[in-house]
């Protein structure tokens, strides 16, 4: 039976990671306007999903300024899975 | 994995994927693509297997020159696409990268592998409007392709949004950059 993820429990969390199977990577800004929260309420979701192991984010330059680029990664993809994969249980019904 | 003891409601899960799924899919439906995208890399094939096809045909020096000289308004052009759309949308689609403008997919590989092949035989026959009809083919199946792809990533973008690994698209460069060497070498 799959397994929820305490740190995907929280929506913006598990929308933030949602979106980045959608790319590659992503500039924050983009990411920001996307989940609809101020930059210090991103960087601290990117802070402790960097932290889990779930999110790789680098320090990189668009449109002439400097900004942060934040990727999924292999483990975070593989852990978002198995979050979806628990919830759709509690939804169907499975215990 | 951390896992934990509070499990929202059927209700609270239905919520969230939806809620997740729905910002997933705007994000992918929002990204754009810069002008003249398609047309540019169908032209810029048109190019490369014109090129190639009088170049291999020619069997001189001069000619390996010409076929690998193709090679280059392809990677320009496919290296500004990527900068462009990079810049425009602010993200990286390394499935765009690798399927649409380096013909990864299946279908555009294969496309292309067999316009090369006819435009090399319509060369070595000396029929130039046939080398010319094949390149044109090749191109744009090559541009459709891609403009099937991004329909088909804007329906499930998770399942397309991830390009090949990096080791196999040095295990497919590598070799044809280490066959123009040789090419090149061996025409001198």
């Amino acid at each position: 039976m799959a397994e929820l993820d305490r740190h995907l429990l929280a929506p913006a969390r598990l929308k933030l990671t949602t979106m980045l199977t959608a790319v590659s990577e992503v500039e924050f800004a983009v990411l920001r306007d996307g989940l609809g929260v101020s930059d210090s309420v991103l960087s601290k979701h990117v802070a402790t999903l960097a932290d889990a192991g779930y999110v790789r984010s680098r320090k990189g330059t668009h449109e002439g300024r400097r900004t942060t680029w934040v990727a999924l990664s292999p483990t975070g993809r593989k852990v978002l899975r198995n979050h979806v994969a628990a919830l759709r249980e509690i939804i169907d019904g499975v215990d | 994995m951390e896992t934990s003891g509070s499990r929202p409601t059927p209700d609270e899960a239905a919520a969230a994927l939806l809620d997740a799924g729905s910002a997933r899919d705007q994000l992918s439906h929002r990204l754009t693509l810069p002008s003249w995208f398609h047309t540019s890399i169908g032209l810029a094939v048109v190019v490369q297997t014109a090129t190639l096809a009088v170049g291999v045909a020619d069997q001189s020096s001069a000619g390996i020159g010409l076929a690998v000289a193709g090679l280059v308004p392809f990677v320009l052009v496919a290296v500004v696409q990527l900068v462009r759309f990079r810049r425009l949308n602010g993200v990286w689609v390394g499935g765009l990268a690798s399927r649409v403008v380096f013909g990864s997919d299946a279908a555009a590989s294969t496309v292309h592998f067999l316009a090369m092949g006819a435009a090399i035989w319509a060369a070595f026959e000396e029929r130039w409007w046939l080398v010319g009809l094949c390149a044109v083919a090749g191109g744009v199946g090559y541009a459709f392709c891609g403009v099937r792809w991004m329909r088909s990533y804007r329906g499930d973008p998770a399942a397309h949004s991830r390009g090949e690994s990096v080791l196999l698209l040095v295990a497919l460069i590598v070799p044809l950059f280490a066959g123009a060497v040789l090419l090149l070498v061996g025409a001198r």
